[in-house]
């Protein structure tokens, strides 16, 4: 029996097996039963190690078989078309294996310091992991959706976990109704699509457009439009892009942060790599990205409304959360331009949208992992307020919170600047000078809130007698902040290395 | 050789040392006087070395060594992290080294004397940054760049100085600051890849941010917020046009680089040069500040502590004029020619007479010395918008000065702001009977500042309206020019002098300043070395001109030519690369792909052909829709 | 296109009676209320409590669990139909997933789901 496959698929392999292990675990172990959680220290500490070292595993493995080549193991196809086990795919693995670590090293803190910590936590967060890498991975509709449920069933769970707050409740009520809402309006695209073109599989989608653009010019172009729309509005829905943001703000703020900062990290990376996958290898076919009847005009769109209206609401936010919250949106905007601009350039702004993700991975879980440093229970940092004077009061924290924030903005010599330069450089490579001129003002734009977080940490004292945020100790969130730091720091100086992995990841077919 | 023969050789720097040190009155320690006493002997000394001497230049040249430029750059910003280590209760030795690291940098960048400034780079240290995208560690000084970095090395220490005797709370993130907008602006003057010197234009910012919200006045944050809000928006845009110029270099040639020297030799579309010279100026102007960009200075400027405003007004701002200079004038000169008469329009209405008629009707000294810096910038940029090389070497000379000047002048503002916390003119009055070693001072930084000969102001000013005069970019406009710009000159007179009139002479009225005390001697210390160098220049100004001119010559001649050509090409609708014999092959050394032999990559063809590219090497959609390759 | 007009047709047709018989119910049918007309009827006794009565947890609890454990077996079926067919590969393949139905069963016993009274 060729055991290749197995080895192929090993990153998802070890995450699904290490989420099972640690899931039983966590029920055998004496925190199991909910009764005795509230004398003795809870299982957060343990779990979230445990956590980190299976993803930190996965990515490992996804690092070793990209050395080795997934092209040079044989059966690494046999899983096709459902599972495409290539090097974008294994690219992404790493990138939410690394997210997803990050996450389950923030929780350890935040879960024991705001009283929340129950073990199911853990494998939640390694299965949405498991299903995101799938995602990434699908190069089938089916296994797409499958991909996409399973990523987004625990990541409704993690949204509730706060379940004792009306708050975290809505979030996640919110999200879920929202989420499959998003499903549903993707699987009706899919049908469709299957009513235009005969198949389900990326490739055979996109063997059927074109042979029927070629022998009639253009095939059941309103049915499949129909369904190609439907299929990006759902995805959209998961990336958050204007106009289907509406659930974000509330659902960020609403989840404990540690969730919030892996849906803003993995779910959004994971939906981007399949939008990626999607429109380039199943509606890539010319006939479909023209500008007169194609995506690509709905995909431009969506990024100049998502990009500008984030930025504009962001601004005018209290919670810092919120802000955060925004600025993911507006993030994803940037992608979004980098996406349009994939179907003139090609590998180059697949190549950027990579690094980006890359990039806003990094700096994201360094924010929200600042975020989570700054409060302490019962005064946990929300508002632009319980920051005031933290520059003085916690140097170490403002400090790292100020440098993950520069990097969102973009500022040199961080990942964030030189991430989003690669997406300007793609899109001007497409000539898209609008989208570009639009994205400059709006990074602009951008720099205003971030650079307020900024403000009240280092220019305001606080009003006597207001609540303050008391900043908190944890080993395991700092250890993600350095990480991420680390890794912010690199990708933003020394970008060669990664430029040339992403430049190899970039996705064949075009 | 003996001591006796060293006493001999160095009387005039000795006896200027000892005077220095023996000059001021009063209680005065002895520690401060032996530093006054060795700057001023320093300085002589260096006069004395720095003079031209005949056929200097044929000299055997130095020993480059290729990684100053990389020290003078690398130690502040290591020197800024290292400051994060140190406890912040060891106040003295946060600042001591914070000083030292200021200090040395000084020291070693007075390096880059050694070697006589031909035309061409120096020091010049090329390392691959991120290969796939042709973006290299290129750094390089020549003749123009030479002094404005000797102008951030002077001005860094004295500034830190200055800084920390009225700055006493969170010391260390001072220190962070200061140390790290040393080493970008260091960065930023002497980048010669447009990335590289955007990331230390962007890099330059964040400190000065902190540092005006931090340590600023009562309206800090918002004069933050608009620093960082101005100077974004421009840098963005220049960010923008930057990949497409790199994107143009790239469908030309097929290689992707962002260095100024291979970039140079692209020109683009008419439409897509105007636009890029726009994002590109629009981003320097609102750094000079321009006129109308200017609004975010009077603010920054007041709000800013005094180690920040003199480093803003000193040295950043001159980051943007050199910029202009560099990348603007040298990526651009089509538009840069054909818009100079309306530019030196704007530089003079807006910059020299409107900044000064505003300066005059200030009631607070440092918005008066923030407007009167619009001012002195307008004559910066009539020199370069003019394109002389007198006036080129003037507008550099003017930075040097105007840093100088308005360092001085801004430190002045700070002595008396410790001592009233106020800078309103109408609170003072008299208080020359009080301060007069401080009036002293004022009033000679004052004569700097309008120009009076034998001070540095008036060689920079009077080569500017000469440049000006003769400019053949500004045609006909040139003698109105002229007019408007010597106006300046008398209108400057009139609000420094107005001030100074209101502010230190007349009776003594306010009873707050009966009591106050004199320059200290720990200001005495800082502000020496300023007014020492006003003199410097003012009086032998060819130590200065002897190592630029050559440079300067080279920008020109650049200049002319490819504006000629750019201007050849104006009606055509694509972009062009232009051989590599356009340019003197001083020029491109060390631009990507040039051999030392300086083969063209294009062989020359006969007539209009002979500026055509290397064929471009991706042939897909991108080129066929615009239907430019052959 | 033109075949479907018809059916479009018809349809409309369907929607317009609907429609029409709910509004002419509404305004021509006879109404007048009484007090004995307007109380919520329940089986001729006077209803009592609120109108939603929330069942235990544990019930939907039962039913989920019944639901993932009662649904595999329908994916069973199929398989022992091709046991032979699908050979060793089959076999492991369906061991795998009655192996992860034991993770889960262990799972949620450990946890006391199974447990009526906790």
């Amino acid at each position: 029996m060729n055991l290749d496959p197995f080895l192929a698929a090993s990153p998802l392999l070890v995450v699904a097996l290490g989420g099972c292990l640690l899931m039983v675990a966590e029920a055998f172990s004496k925190h199991g039963r909910e009764e005795n959680d509230s004398r003795s220290a809870g299982p957060s500490g343990d779990l979230a190690l445990g956590t980190a070292i299976t993803l930190i595993t996965g990515a490992i493995f996804s690092a070793g078989i990209w050395f080795v080549g997934p092209d040079k193991l044989e059966g690494s196809r046999a899983l096709e078309p459902y599972l495409i086990l290539d090097r974008f795919s294994l690219f992404f693995s790493f990138v939410l294996c690394v997210g997803g670590a990050l996450s389950a090293l923030l929780a350890g803190g935040y879960l024991p310091e705001h009283k929340l910590d129950r073990g199911e936590f853990y494998p939640l967060l390694i299965f949405s992991t498991l299903g995101a890498m799938m995602l990434a991975a699908a190069g089938d509709l089916l296994s797409l959706f499958l991909g996409l449920e399973t990523m987004s069933l625990g990541v409704y769970a993690l949204a509730g976990f706060r379940r004792a707050s009306p708050r975290s409740t809505e979030a996640a009520l919110k999200y879920f109704l929202l989420g499959s809402f998003a499903a549903a309006i993707l699987l009706y695209g899919g049908a469709l699509i299957y009513g235009a073109t005969g198949h389900t599989d990326l490739a055979g989608i996109r063997a059927a457009i074109t042979s029927t653009a070629a022998t009639e010019g253009a095939a059941n172009p309103a049915v499949l439009l129909i369904g190609v729309a439907l299929v990006i509005v759902g995805l959209a829905f998961k990336v958050s892009a204007v106009p289907f943001h509406m659930w974000t703000p509330d659902a960020y703020e609403g989840a404990p942060t540690p969730a919030t900062t892996f849906m803003a990290v993995a779910v959004k990376s994971a939906a981007f790599a399949t939008l990626l996958r999607v429109l380039v290898e199943a509606f890539g076919d010319p006939a479909l990205t023209s500008w007169a009847s194609g995506w690509p005009p709905l995909l431009a769109f969506m990024a100049l409304l998502t990009m500008t209206v984030a930025n504009l609401i962001a601004g005018r936010q209290e919670s810092v959360k919120r802000m955060l919250a925004y600025s993911s949106i507006a993030h994803a905007g940037y992608v979004l331009v980098g996406l349009v601009a994939t179907i003139k350039v090609g590998g180059d702004a697949q190549a950027s949208i990579m690094f980006y993700l890359l990039a806003y991975t990094a700096s994201t879980v360094g924010a929200f992992g600042a975020l989570i440093l700054c409060g302490s229970r019962g005064a946990e940092a929300v508002s632009y307020e319980d920051l005031s004077g933290l520059g003085r009061r916690h140097p170490a924290a403002a400090m790292a919170f100020s440098f993950f924030l520069l990097s969102l903005a973009g500022t040199p010599p961080t990942a964030g600047f030189f991430s989003k330069f690669y997406i300007i450089k793609a899109a001007l490579g497409a000539e898209h000078y609008v989208l570009v001129v639009v994205l400059v003002l709006n990074s602009v734009l951008s720099a205003y809130y971030y650079l307020r977080v900024l403000v009240f940490m280092y220019m305001r004292e606080p009003a006597p007698g207001a609540p303050l945020a008391r900043p908190m100790r944890s080993g395991y969130v700092t250890t993600a902040l350095v990480l991420s730091a680390v890794l912010v720091l690199v990708l933003g100086v020394f970008p060669s290395t990664y430029l040339e992995i992403v430049a190899q990841a970039a996705l064949a077919s075009r | 050789m003996s001591p006796f023969d060293l006493v001999i050789k160095y009387w005039l720097a000795l006896a200027a040392g000892i005077v220095a040190g023996i000059l001021p009155r009063g209680e005065f320690p002895a520690r401060r006087r032996v530093a006054l006493g060795l700057i001023t002997a320093l300085t002589v000394l260096s006069v004395q070395w720095l003079w031209p001497v005949e056929g200097a230049a044929a000299e055997a040249t130095a020993d480059e060594w290729p990684h100053l430029l990389n020290v003078l750059i690398g130690m502040p910003i290591l020197g800024a992290v290292g400051v994060l280590f140190i406890p912040r209760q060891m106040l003295s030795l946060v600042r001591g080294f914070t000083l030292v690291v200021l200090g040395v940098g000084f020291v070693v960048s007075l390096a880059l004397l050694t070697v006589p400034m031909t035309p061409g780079w120096h020091f010049q240290f090329i390392k691959d940054w991120i290969p796939s995208l042709g973006i290299r560690w290129h750094v390089a000084v020549d003749g123009i760049s030479l002094w404005l970095i000797l102008l951030t090395t002077f001005i860094g220490p004295i500034a830190a100085y200055a800084s920390f005797g009225s700055i006493k709370t969170q010391v260390k993130e001072l220190c962070f600051c200061l140390l790290l907008l040393q080493g970008a602006m260091l960065g930023a003057f002497v980048a010669l890849d447009l990335f590289l010197f955007f990331v230390f234009w962007e890099l330059m910012l964040v400190p000065m941010y902190v540092m005006i919200g931090i340590w600023g006045g009562a309206e800090k944050i918002k004069a933050a917020l608009k620093l960082f809000i101005y100077t974004m928006t421009g840098s963005m845009l220049m960010l923008a046009a930057m990949v497409y110029l790199a994107w143009t270099h790239q469908r030309l040639t097929g290689v992707w680089s962002f260095d100024y020297l291979a970039l140079s030799q692209v020109v683009l579309s008419r439409p897509a040069q105007m636009m890029c010279f726009w994002a590109f100026s629009i981003a320097f102007f609102i750094k000079v500040p321009m006129w109308p960009v200017h609004t975010w200075l009077p603010d920054a400027h007041v709000q800013a502590p005094t180690g920040g405003s003199i480093i803003l007004a000193a040295v950043m701002l001159k980051i943007g004029t050199y910029a202009y200079l560099r990348f603007s004038m040298g990526l651009f000169p089509g538009p840069a020619s054909s818009l100079a008469a309306n530019l030196a329009g704007v530089a003079i209405l807006g910059g020299i007479i409107y900044g000064a008629l505003v300066a005059w009707k200030q009631a607070d000294v440092k918005r008066l010395v923030a407007y009167s810096s619009v001012a002195h910038l307008g004559f910066v940029m009539l020199g370069l918008f003019g394109v002389t090389p007198t006036g080129i070497q003037g507008a550099v000379l003017q930075m040097v000065n105007h840093g100088i000047s308005t360092g001085a002048l801004f430190l002045l503002v700070g002595v008396i702001y410790d001592r009233r916390h106020t800078r309103l003119i109408s609170e003072f009055g008299g208080i020359a009977k009080v301060m007069p070693i401080y009036t002293a001072l004022f009033v000679l930084v004052t004569f700097s500042s309008i120009g009076v000969p034998g001070t540095n102001g008036f060689v920079g000013e009077f080569m500017i309206i000469m440049g000006t005069f003769t400019s053949e970019r500004l045609g006909t406009f040139a003698g109105i020019h002229t007019i408007g710009a010597s106006a300046g000159v008398i209108l400057a007179a009139v609000y420094m002098l107005s001030a100074v009139q209101r502010v230190f002479f007349g009776p003594l009225t306010h009873p707050k300043n009966k009591g106050l005390s004199d320059i200290s001697p720990r200001e005495m210390v800082a502000i020496a070395p300023l007014v020492l160098m006003i003199f410097v220049l003012g009086m032998f100004p060819s130590i200065f001109l002897d190592r630029m001119k050559d440079s300067v010559a080279m920008a020109y001649d650049q200049f002319k030519t490819v504006s000629g050509q750019a201007i050849l090409f104006a009606d055509e609708q694509q972009a062009k690369l232009l051989p590599a014999d356009t340019f003197s092959p001083a020029f491109l050394k060390g631009a990507p792909g040039v051999k030392e032999e300086g083969e063209p990559e294009a062989p020359p063809e006969a007539g209009d052909e002979g500026v055509q590219g290397a064929a471009p090497t991706r042939r897909d959609g991108v080129l066929a829709d615009r239907g430019g390759d052959r | 296109m033109a075949t479907y007009i018809p059916l479009l047709l018809l349809f409309l047709i369907a929607a317009i009676i609907a429609i029409a018989m709910f509004l002419l119910s509404t305004y021509i049918g006879p109404k007048n209320p009484t007090p004995e007309k307007m109380i919520p009827f329940e089986c001729g006794s006077e209803s009592t409590g609120g109108r939603f009565v929330k069942p235990s947890v544990k019930f939907y609890l039962t039913a989920i669990l019944f639901v993932v454990f009662d649904l595999e077996a329908v994916l069973i079926y199929p398989w022992t139909i091709q046991f032979r067919s699908l050979g060793w590969v089959g076999l492991a393949t369906m061991g795998s997933f009655i192996a992860l139905l034991v993770v889960g069963l262990l799972y949620v016993w450990k946890k006391g789901a199974l447990e009526w009274e906790r």
